[in-house]
Order: C-alpha cells, then sequence, then structure tokens
C-alpha cells in the first residue's frame, strides 16, 4: 500500500546501527487520548487475571547464532558446529553453549523454543516480521524512516493499546534506541513508543524532556505552575470538550510525570546500588535490562530492548565469544534472577530473539549469514514453563523436526498471556481491517 | 471534453441527493392523516421457504413518521400459512393466505400475506442467497476467511466479491470435504458455521435458522453455481432514505433487493450497516438505528452484494428561538440554513485580536505581530478583516505555506527524489500558489507533468509515484478523493468502483516513461501505452475515467492529457467537490466530508448543499484558489468563535463554532520563534529560514517528529498527526531546546528584563507576542505575581511568565 524505496542503512554494509539510528531517531511518548484511557480503565475491570502484566522483549538485532549459543549439534561436521562446546546446565539433559555460562546456572528458569522459523532471511523486512506479525510493504534495504513500520503496529504498541499504562510511566518504552519497526503503525501517536535516547550505560544518564531544567528549582516550577493554570484558567474558559480538553489531562499527566516520584525513581538507575549494576553488566545491554525491570515496577506495559549487532558474516565465532554473547548472558541471567528474587518473574515475561538465526554451514569468513528457518527464542516467566525445552532442530540445526512455529504464533501466545484478545480488530484509516494478530495459534507447549 | 470522453455520472452527487429528499415513492404511499398508522410494505409475497420479510409500521406524528415497530403487537390470523416475530418478521410456513394484524394502542392495520410455491420452490441461487449469508456472517471478513491467505486453509473472496473462487473454495477444494449433497446437513460448512464441529470462529449460523435451511437446501439441490451472473439482484432500496429523529429514538430500516426479473425481496436481516458518525448514530445488524442526544446528521451505509444504499439520519435538537446571524455571503446562508433546521445556535462573531490570530495562522502560518495586532487593533475602518485577508493572501508566507501543504499531499520525499529535485518541486509549488495558479490548471500540470524531475517543475511526482496502478491510486485520491485502491484487489466495500474501474483509471498512466537516473535526474515523458489486464480475469480494460465511458485514445499521444481533460472538466463530479472540501477543511479544522479524500455517496456532505455552492463557486470563479479563499475567511461562519454556548456545544461536525485546531508542527516552532525572538537554527542550514520553508522532509527534528510532521509517505494529509500527546506537553515544558529559546540572552525575555518597561508593560508585551491579544485586568494582576516572588530576579521572572504562556493551550492552539 505505501510503497518505500530509499536506501537506508544495512547491517550488512558496514555502517554501525548506532549511525544508521541517529539519522532518523525518534522518541515518541505513548499515552492514550484521554476518552481511550478512560474506556480502558473501564473495561479493564471484569477480565480475567492475565498472567503476564508486562513484556521485556530483548531483541537481538542482526540475527544471533542459535547453533552457537542454544542448539548445538556437536556430532554435526566441523564446517558446521564450530568451534564452541555445549555444557550441561542446571537441568539434567539440557544443553546449551559453553560461551553462556550464566544462563547454564538457571536454564531452571526458562524456556528454549528451537523451532522458530519463518521465510523472511532480511534484516529491516526480517524485524518488521517478528515485530509486527505481518509482511512488511517494502523490499529489504527499502525501508526509511524510523521507525519503518508504516502501517502495521508493533507489538509495543498493540500492549500499549490494549493494556494502557500500569502506572506513572508511560506504558511502550524502547531502549536505548528505537526498535526499527517499533512504531505504531496506522494506530497513531498515542501508542507509539517513548524511546530513551541515551544509553542508561552512559554516567549521566537522564531521559528527556523528563527532568526540569537545572536551575528550575521546586519553588520556580511551583510558580511557573501557578502561573501556568492561572493563565489557563483566566484565558481559555469553556474548554470542556475535543483535542484542547484532551491536551490539559496531558498537561497533568506530564506535570505528574515531572514531579511524581515514582515516575523520577523509576528512571533514575543511579538509584541502585553498584553491585547490582554490576551484576547486570556495566554495559548497553546489562542497564537496559535492569532499567527495564525498574520501569516494569512502575507499571510499564511493554520494554523493547534492542540490542546489536548481531550480524555476524565475518569472524562469526570471536564476534560471539568475545564482544556480543558474555553481555547478553550476563544480563539476561541477572534479570531472570532478579525478577524472580523480586517475586516479579511470574507476571513479567520475558522473551530473547533476533529477526533470524544463522546458517549452519560457515562461510569462507569464518562467519554464518543469514538463517530464518531455523531459530532459537528464549522465553521466561509471565506464565511460561520453567526449565523446559520446546521444538528440535535436524542434525545440522537447519530446519525444525517438530511443528515450526512462525511469528504470529509466538505474539499470539505472547497476547494471550497478557490478556489481549489476538483476534481484535482494529481499522485503517483506508478502512481494512487489521487484527492484532492475523493467523497463528497459542503454543500450548509453552505454557506453564 | 464530453466529446472526448462521455460522462456516465455527471451530476450523481445532485441526483442522489434529490432522491433522498424527496418522498420514497418506492415503498408504499405514505400515511399522511396525524397519528395514523402506516406498515411498510403494504402487502407480503413469499415464495421460498427461507424468506423473512421485515414489517415497518410507523405513526405519523406532525411532520415525521415515527417508528412505533418495537411499540407493536403482531398477529398472524393463520400461523400454519405465516408466522410474525415480535420484532415484525413474517416467515412463511405453507402455501396459503393469511393477514397480520398489528395493533398499536387502539389502531389496527391488516396486512394481507401471500405464499405461494413452497412445496416447489425456485433452486437457491448461490450468488445471490448464499453468498450474502456467508457475509453477513463474517465468514468473508477481512479478519476471517476473507483475508488474503485464508484461515485455517479455508478462503473466501472479500466481501464475496468472487463468487466462482468462493463457490470453488466451497466445492471443490479440499477434496470436496466441505460440502455432503448426499447429506447436507453433515457438510462440513454447516458444521463448522454452527460451531457442531469446533470452530474458530464460534458459531455463526443457528441450527435450522432460516438461513442454516436455505444453505441446506442448496447443498441438497446439487451445491451449483448459478451459471448466468446477470441474473439476481439489480439494485437495493432503502427505506426510509431520510429519517428525522428524535434524541435516543429508534429507527427499524427496510431493504429490498429487485431482481433483473422485477421481483422484490426482503434482505434486510441479510444486508450489512454502518454508521458513518457513531457519536450521533448507530445501526445495529438487525438495520435498526439508534441515535443519541448529540444534534447533527450520519449516514448509514447499507451494504448487500456489492449494492450500496444509504439512509441519512437527521437528529434535531429542541431550540426555542433560532436567531440568525448575519449573512455576507452565500457560505453564511447555507451554513445558517442547516444549523436552524438542526435546532443549534451558532456562537457571534468572534473579536478582532483572536480573528486576527486565527486567520494569520490559518492563510501563512504565522502569528501576527505585536506591531500588527497594535495596528489592527487601532484601525476603526469597517472593513479592516477583508483588508487583512487581501493583504494575506499576497504575502509571500501564504506560497511557503500552501507550497508545503501540497509538497505533503504530492509527497515530495527528499530520498526518493533527492535534494535537487525537493527543492525544485517545491519551488515550483510556491511559484504557483504565488501567481495564484488557477487549481484546474495546476492540477493539469502535474497530471502531465513532463521534464527533468530535478528541473523547477512537476516531474518529481513521477519518480515518486512509478507504476501505473500507484499513480492511478493516487491522483483518484489527491484530486477526485476516491479511494480507487479499495479496488484493486476487491470490489469497493462502500462504492460502486470495481477492480475494471481500478485498471481502467490506471491505465491512463501505462505510457508514462523515464529516461537517465541519479545524480542528473530523469526525464520524465508520456508516450502511447498499452491497456492494463485485469488482474483476476486477466482480460484487458481500456482506460476511462471514474464512473466515465471508455476514453478515446485514436491519435492521442499522451494519455495522461484525456485524463486531465476529463479530471478538471466542470462537469466532473469530483473534482470541484474534491478541492473545495480540502480547502474548508483547512481552514475550519473539519472537512464537509471527513475524511477529507473518502467523497462517495454513501459518505455524504455534513452540508451538502454547502459543498454543492461551494464547487460551484468555485468552477463559477475558474478555479482561482486566492478568490475562493477569500469567501471563506470573510464569511461569518469562519469567523465565529470558539467559544461554546449552551446549544452547540456538543455540535462538532456543523460549523456553529470555531474548533480548536492543533497547529502543523511547523507552524508551531516558527510561533515559538517569533514569540521568543529567537530563530530556529536547522541543522546544515543558513540562518533566517522558517519552519514551513523547510524543504526536508528527512530532517532529523525531535520537534518535528513528536508534532506530527509527515514523513510523505502517503497521499493522504491524515498522515499529519494532530493528536496531542504527552510527549508533546513534556517537550514544550521541559525540553533544552524550549528552555534555550526562553532563555536566550538576545532572546524577548532577556531583552525586556534588561529595558526599563515596567512590569505591566512586560506583560502586555508577552501576551501580544503570544497569545497576539493584551492582557485582561486579572491576567495583569496573575502575572504580576511573579515580580513581586521574593528573591527572584526580574530576568527569572520574566522567563517564567514566558514559559507559563508558551504552555498554554490559547497558545499552541489555534482558535
Amino acid at each position: 500500500m505505501i510503497k518505500l524505496n530509499f536506501n537506508e542503512h544495512r547491517c550488512c554494509d558496514g555502517i554501525t546501527r548506532r549511525q544508521a539510528l541517529r539519522v532518523g531517531a525518534t522518541g515518541l511518548l505513548g499515552g492514550l487520548t484521554l476518552p481511550e484511557l478512560l474506556h480502558l480503565e473501564a473495561s479493564a475491570a471484569g477480565k480475567t487475571p492475565p498472567k503476564a502484566k508486562a513484556c521485556i522483549f530483548i531483541m537481538l538485532e542482526g540475527g544471533p547464532s542459535h547453533i552457537d549459543m542454544w542448539d548445538l549439534k556437536p556430532n554435526a561436521p566441523l564446517e558446521i558446529r564450530g568451534p564452541f562446546q555445549p555444557i550441561s546446565t542446571k537441568v539434567p539433559g539440557t544443553q546449551i553453549g559453553h560461551i553462556l555460562p550464566h544462563c547454564a546456572k538457571i536454564t531452571d528458569k526458562f524456556t528454549i523454543m528451537r523451532s522458530h522459523s519463518h521465510r523472511d532471511n532480511a534484516h529491516q523486512t526480517g524485524r518488521h516480521w517478528v515485530l509486527t506479525g505481518y509482511p512488511p510493504s517494502f523490499a529489504d534495504g527499502q525501508a526509511k524512516g524510523m521507525p519503518f513500520n508504516e502501517l502495521y503496529p508493533s507489538i509495543g504498541s498493540i500492549v500499549s493499546r490494549e493494556l494502557g499504562p500500569g502506572g506513572a510511566v508511560p506504558p511502550y518504552v524502547e531502549m536505548p534506541n528505537p526498535l526499527g519497526p517499533g512504531g505504531s503503525g496506522f494506530y497513531g501517536a498515542p501508542y507509539a513508543p517513548f524511546t530513551i535516547e541515551t544509553d542508561p550505560v552512559q554516567p549521566d544518564f537522564e531521559v528527556r524532556d523528563l527532568s526540569l531544567p537545572r536551575d528550575i528549582d521546586d519553588r520556580r516550577f511551583h510558580l511557573r505552575r501557578r502561573l501556568l493554570d492561572g493563565a489557563e484558567r483566566l484565558g481559555t474558559r469553556d474548554l470542556q470538550t475535543g483535542r484542547a480538553r484532551t491536551m490539559s489531562h496531558y498537561y497533568e499527566k506530564a506535570f505528574d510525570l515531572v514531579t511524581s516520584p515514582a515516575a523520577k525513581k523509576a528512571f533514575r538507575i543511579q538509584a541502585e546500588s553498584d553491585k547490582v549494576r554490576e551484576r547486570y553488566g556495566l554495559n548497553s545491554i546489562g542497564q537496559c535490562a535492569l532499567l527495564g525491570r525498574r520501569l516494569v515496577e512502575a507499571g510499564c506495559r511493554f520494554v523493547g530492548i534492542d540490542h546489536g549487532s548481531w550480524d555476524t558474516h565475518v569472524d562469526n565465532f570471536t564476534s560471539h565469544e568475545k564482544a556480543l554473547v558474555p553481555p547478553t548472558d550476563q544480563a539476561f541471567s541477572a534479570l531472570i534472577n532478579d525478577l524472580d528474587d523480586r517475586g516479579m518473574l511470574d507476571e513479567t515475561l520475558v522473551v530473547m530473539m533476533g529477526e533470524m538465526g544463522r546458517t549452519p554451514k560457515i562461510n569462507t569468513n569464518a562467519g554464518r549469514d543469514h538463517w530464518s528457518q531455523c531459530q532459537t527464542v528464549i522465553f521466561a516467566g509471565g506464565g511460561v514453563k520453567r526449565g523446559a525445552v520446546i521444538g528440535a532442530s535436524d542434525r545440522t540445526a537447519s530446519y525444525p523436526t517438530t511443528t515450526p512455529y512462525g511469528i504470529q504464533d509466538l505474539l499470539r501466545t505472547v497476547f494471550h498471556l497478557m490478556g489481549i484478545d489476538a483476534d481484535k480488530t482494529y481499522h485503517t484509516p483506508l478502512g481494512r481491517p487489521v487484527p492484532l494478530v492475523n493467523g497463528g495459534a497459542v503454543i500450548d507447549e509453552l505454557l506453564a | 471534453m464530453r466529446d472526448v470522453m462521455v460522462n456516465r455520472y455527471p451530476i450523481l452527487f445532485c441526483v442522489f441527493y434529490c432522491v433522498c429528499l424527496s418522498v420514497c415513492l418506492c415503498a408504499t404511499n405514505v400515511a399522511l392523516a396525524e397519528n395514523s398508522l402506516n406498515v411498510v410494505p403494504e402487502s407480503v409475497r413469499l415464495d421460498r421457504p427461507e424468506v423473512v420479510q421485515q414489517l415497518l409500521v410507523t405513526q405519523r406524528t406532525g411532520a415525521n413518521d415515527l417508528d412505533v415497530n418495537r411499540l407493536c403487537k403482531f398477529e398472524t390470523t393463520a400461523p400454519d400459512i405465516a408466522e410474525v416475530s415480535a420484532e415484525g418478521r413474517v416467515v412463511p410456513k405453507r402455501d396459503g393466505e393469511a393477514s397480520i394484524v398489528v395493533r398499536y394502542e387502539n389502531k389496527e392495520v391488516r396486512v394481507p400475506v401471500v405464499v405461494v410455491g413452497l412445496s416447489s420452490p425456485a433452486p437457491v441461487s448461490f450468488r445471490h442467497e448464499v453468498l450474502p449469508i456467508l457475509t453477513k456472517s463474517g465468514c468473508s471478513s477481512g479478519g476471517c476467511h476473507g483475508k488474503a491467505e485464508g484461515q485455517n486453509g479455508f478462503r473466501l473472496s472479500i466481501f464475496g466479491f468472487d463468487a466462482v473462487a468462493d463457490h470453488n473454495a466451497l466445492v471443490k477444494e479440499s477434496r470436496g470435504r466441505r460440502i455432503s449433497t448426499a447429506s447436507p446437513r453433515q457438510s462440513l460448512l454447516l458444521r463448522k458455521a454452527t460451531a457442531v464441529t469446533p470452530h474458530g470462529g464460534g458459531a455463526k449460523l443457528e441450527m435450522d435458522s432460516p438461513w442454516y435451511r436455505r444453505i441446506e437446501r442448496w447443498i441438497a439441490e446439487g451445491a451449483r453455481l448459478d451459471e448466468d451472473a446477470s441474473q439476481g439482484v439489480t439494485a437495493i432500496e432503502v427505506y426510509p432514505k431520510q429519517v428525522e429523529m428524535t434524541p435516543q429514538g429508534v429507527q427499524q430500516l427496510l431493504v429490498t433487493a429487485i431482481g433483473s426479473d422485477g421481483a422484490r425481496r426482503c434482505v434486510t436481516v441479510e444486508a450489512e450497516f454502518e454508521s458513518n458518525a457513531e457519536a450521533i448514530a448507530t445501526a445495529d445488524r438487525d438495520g435498526k438505528i439508534r441515535v443519541s442526544r448529540t444534534p447533527g446528521e450520519a449516514a448509514i451505509l447499507v451494504r448487500y452484494l456489492g449494492h450500496v444504499g444509504v439512509c441519512r439520519v437527521t437528529l434535531p435538537q429542541y431550540l426555542e428561538t433560532f436567531q440568525r446571524p448575519h449573512e455576507k455571503n452565500f457560505i453564511d446562508g447555507a451554513v445558517w440554513e442547516k444549523l436552524e433546521r438542526l435546532g443549534i445556535q451558532p456562537g457571534r462573531v468572534t473579536d478582532d485580536t483572536t480573528f486576527l490570530r486565527r486567520v494569520y495562522l490559518d492563510t501563512i502560518g504565522a502569528l501576527p505581530k505585536p506591531e500588527e495586532v497594535r495596528r489592527f487593533m487601532a484601525d476603526s475602518s469597517p472593513d479592516k478583516r477583508a483588508r487583512v485577508i487581501d493583504h494575506l493572501l499576497e504575502r509571500p508566507e501564504y506560497a511557503d505555506f500552501w507550497a508545503m501543504k501540497w509538497a505533503d499531499i504530492l509527497r515530495v520525499d527528499k530520498a526518493i527524489v533527492k535534494p535537487q529535485g525537493a527543492v525544485a518541486m517545491t519551488r515550483w509549488l510556491r511559484e504557483q500558489f504565488r501567481h495564484n495558479t488557477p487549481y484546474d490548471q495546476f492540477a493539469r500540470k502535474i497530471v502531465t507533468a513532463e521534464g527533468n524531475t530535478l528541473a523547477e517543475g512537476p516531474a518529481s511526482f513521477f519518480e515518486v509515484h512509478k507504476d501505473p496502478e500507484m499513480l492511478g491510486r493516487s491522483i483518484s485520491q489527491i484530486f477526485l478523493g476516491v479511494r480507487i485502491e479499495c479496488a484493486q484487489c476487491h470490489h469497493h466495500p462502500y462504492e460502486r468502483w470495481s477492480q475494471l474501474d481500478y485498471y481502467a483509471f490506471a491505465g491512463f498512466f501505462t505510457g508514462v516513461q523515464r529516461k537517465g537516473a541519479a545524480p542528473r535526474g530523469s526525464k520524465v515523458y508520456s508516450r502511447g501505452g498499452a491497456n492494463l489486464k485485469h488482474s483476476q480475469t486477466g482480460v484487458e480494460v481500456p482506460p476511462a475515467g471514474l464512473g466515465a465511458e471508455p476514453a478515446k485514445l485514436d491519435g492521442v499521444d499522451d494519455r495522461r492529457e484525456v485524463l486531465s481533460q476529463w479530471m478538471t472538466s466542470s462537469e466532473n463530479p469530483f473534482f470541484a467537490r474534491m478541492i473545495a472540501n480540502r480547502i474548508w477543511s483547512h481552514y475550519f479544522g473539519r472537512g464537509l466530508v471527513e475524511p477529507i479524500d473518502d467523497l462517495r455517496a454513501t459518505n455524504p456532505a455534513t452540508n451538502e448543499p454547502l459543498l454543492e455552492a461551494l464547487a460551484a463557486h468555485l468552477i463559477a470563479q475558474r478555479f482561482d484558489l486566492k478568490a475562493f479563499t477569500r469567501s471563506i475567511l470573510n464569511s461569518n461562519a469562519y469567523q465565529l468563535e470558539s467559544s461554546p454556548n449552551e446549544s452547540n456545544e456538543t455540535d462538532s461536525q456543523n460549523f456553529s463554532h470555531a474548533a480548536w485546531k492543533p497547529m502543523p508542527a511547523e507552524v508551531l516552532l516558527d510561533a515559538i520563534c517569533q514569540a521568543t525572538g529567537v530563530p530556529e537554527q536547522f541543522n546544515g542550514w543558513p540562518e533566517g529560514y522558517r519552519a514551513i520553508q523547510v524543504w526536508d522532509n528527512r530532517m532529523p527534528s525531535y520537534f518535528f517528529r513528536v508534532f506530527g510532521r509527515p514523513q510523505r509517505v502517503s497521499v493522504c494529509e491524515c498522515e499529519r498527526g494532530n493528536e496531542p500527546s504527552i510527549a508533546q506537553t513534556l517537550h514544550l515544558m521541559n525540553s533544552p531546546e524550549s528552555v534555550r529559546k526562553i532563555r536566550h540572552r538576545d532572546g524577548l525575555a532577556a531583552r525586556l528584563a534588561a529595558s526599563d518597561r515596567s512590569p505591566a508593560e512586560i506583560i502586555e508585551e508577552f501576551y501580544l507576542a503570544t497569545l497576539c491579544r493584551p492582557p485582561t485586568a486579572s491576567e495583569q494582576t496573575l502575572m504580576q505575581g511573579a515580580f513581586q516572588e521574593p528573591g527572584l530576579t526580574r530576568r527569572a521572572a520574566t522567563e517564567d511568565i514566558l514559559w507559563a504562556l508558551l504552555n498554554t493551550r490559547e497558545f499552541v492552539y489555534n482558535h
């Protein structure tokens, strides 16, 4: 419907994702229009309680190597199995790659699904599939703008629309960068993510527009608010309807966000002890995971964590072993342990995946290329089985040998766990009905 | 033009509304005596076992026929021949004659019923009797089996537009397991539909209901596809076509299908209903309209087998006396007329300063400067508003602003047409608005553009819209307000457009070619062209305007010429209406038709005579947009105050008071810059540019994103976000960018703080700079509090006042 043709930077072409994102980076604070908010609050009452109140979605952009991390094939030929060894884990019989020592200790807390498969073997289009559940309308590399899911809403926007805010913080937060196809599509600005454009690993981390200007102390802020309230009262009478009224409620919400100790506290990652911060890892994914936990505590519904760059066409093994996996291993295991210790794991769904897996056959640059036919997805908490392995792949981790689960099955399961009706349908501006998920089935064997 | 291409529906809309307004002759003679009871239809003939006839009982009350259906008692004289439900639905039992006795209060009407041929009815038609059930039950909806890949391996055509494919899917696919002619009730189709066999969609049919029995009989008769597609329904009739209702009232609709043999059959239960204004009226699946308490109009769209009809609902409110405001021109006449009919009292004409701020923001996208406000306030001449309007239309910002708007619509995208292309197109657009190119010529220049995409001209439109189909879709939406796009894959669900119309329209662009490429730009031209093939039938479709006969292309070099002649002809039913509606929507914050580029008989204007008059005015003015705009801006309707009164506060569709319009992102940024006295420094741009001049749609700007500047990925103006969000308020309140402008050492706050002006003078200056009006006495008192705040410097006080004013809704909105 919307044709796109713009050469956006791709993972494979040597330009870092960060640079690419800076070009079109954006941050929108998700919020609802007031009537919808009231409607949601009203309709929220009387539903059966969902298993998961929130979802933390860790997107490993570029495509992590399933065969080197979660689905090792020690009996495959050398040009396939690579140098990594499987190790035993907390769950007898479950083995994962030796480059994931932290996760190995807690396999009893999460579930490994080795049979995810889809047919889109490219980055932008694959990511569009994964995050929206719909085929993109553009060819890979042709997406433009950010976010680039121009029509179909992302999973985070859907959750934001269906569940609404759960506290003082916005319902859908992306960090540290936009997820690409993480936008709200035709749902519009009210369901767009709030993107934290600075990395929480920075020592002076601060969320944009949320703190008062430096020289405005509380006293002056209150004077300002008094002047504004007075000017509104005296200047604009009779504003009981329409957008202007909605805007005044947003002002109240904005004031709340700025002045609410809860919201301020949620974003203040510096309040965590050094010990905790170090446990998650003093790196981007570690601090994002930690901030994600803080936001979920404050009522955030969907935290999208963007972590790159897993596109290891060259030197797959060094990249995985030295750069990519260790912080991920540490952050993920710290997050799961922390959620569990706090009693939050059962109501917080954590999903970790990429847009594709990597080719079983090692290429001439000691790299692995794109492979969407077989991937491993990690699930934890929020009503998902603990300690299970779901599905299996063939001798070379090329194709699932059990029922392959597609992205619609995944999304449907996430919505099911969050108490969202995946068949609910909204109409595009042209009047075309778009269900939250088009097809698919809940993955029963994943449910606790 | 007409000799080239004859228009089949030249006055479609006029005809349509005349029919609506006239008394409905088709149904029956309307009872005229007060309190008399009237039943439609007068008599009933039922000739097949599964048919359902809805009765509609009305009582004449004053000038209206009130629906009393739900209050009546229905009784049959022969229950073994025909039964009637409490809702007045008659079903046949066996051949014979009966009467339905309708009682209401102390009145009684008898409706004769004849049941014939029940023992040997005509075979069930798949096309006309089975498909509507699948559609109405939601089986073939876009969310279910109607979507492109079907559902669980079973795929139907959306809205049942492809009978052959659907018959195939039901009868032949899946090894024929869906139908069992030997044992119809065991057919998977019926078992699934009744959820006897587990069905993801749940139970859609009731066991042994008329629909169930009809499908059962169709299967038993061999599950055949009626070969002759031309036999069947030729039209539908909706009764009533127009109804005036009372608050929270209910009205049953009757839908009658007219067969090719002239037979009339009640299809109320099979038809689908949809309201275009749910705040005013809704319609349920049985065709029952319910209205709210909000006065206004709604159109109930009725759809049956690709035929559409409409019932227009008017909900007036009681108003003791309508005070008709002064009439400046025909616009006021039409607006007051409508409001009087609805019992809505329009507001008063707004004061000078509010008018000035509004007309500046609307026309040139800028706030008036304090000296302009002062000058206007001091001017005592009676025609000062008209003179300001004339002045604004000649300002260069008018061209900048409208060029920006059209660059959005035409998708001037730097990423596609390259920076030189974007600059060139923007400059060309500015020239058109500066010189006030008549709109028909403007459109013709775009549709038939030729030349280099980097040269100053509209050729790069053909760089953005590359293939014939995309061009067809965009051109029809932009200039004709027809979303022909829907007909790409299936019959347009709300209109008569089919895939034939779609390929016929796109066929005008098959000669378009581009030679060369970046960095020198490509050369666009159009020579000849082949006819497009229907995607389903493969049949070649000759090019034709929408609703027009095939174009005569003999000896035509550039097919687009023929299109543009048809399109811009004064006879064209869409062209003038579309631009009139677009411009109206710009100035009033709401189109007469909404969405503004979705003109169709089933989505009528809230004030049809006004839209007709505007279109006619535009044609009479030879598409002179400035003259047209002048008429709008000089009307009292445009100049009404935005504060609602008791009578009009719920009205948002009849222009009884001015709307609060969000400013476009660029205009708001310019307003902030002007009010603070600190211009924006755009990344990589020389100083002194205003946001509305920035042609770079890809410029990274948090402000633009958060306030909804479009990326130019679609030709729909709806791409521009206009909903408020918390991020916007946070940004205005706290962002470093806002702080910088308020505190800037050369900014207005710093300059006023350093001056020797009194607090009262400073406050007045701030009010003029932001809200474009002087402060009231109580506002003065409020703001002076800042200067008296202990420990607060004069500089800090000025900054805080400016901050507060920039964050008021009165500043952020255009009202």
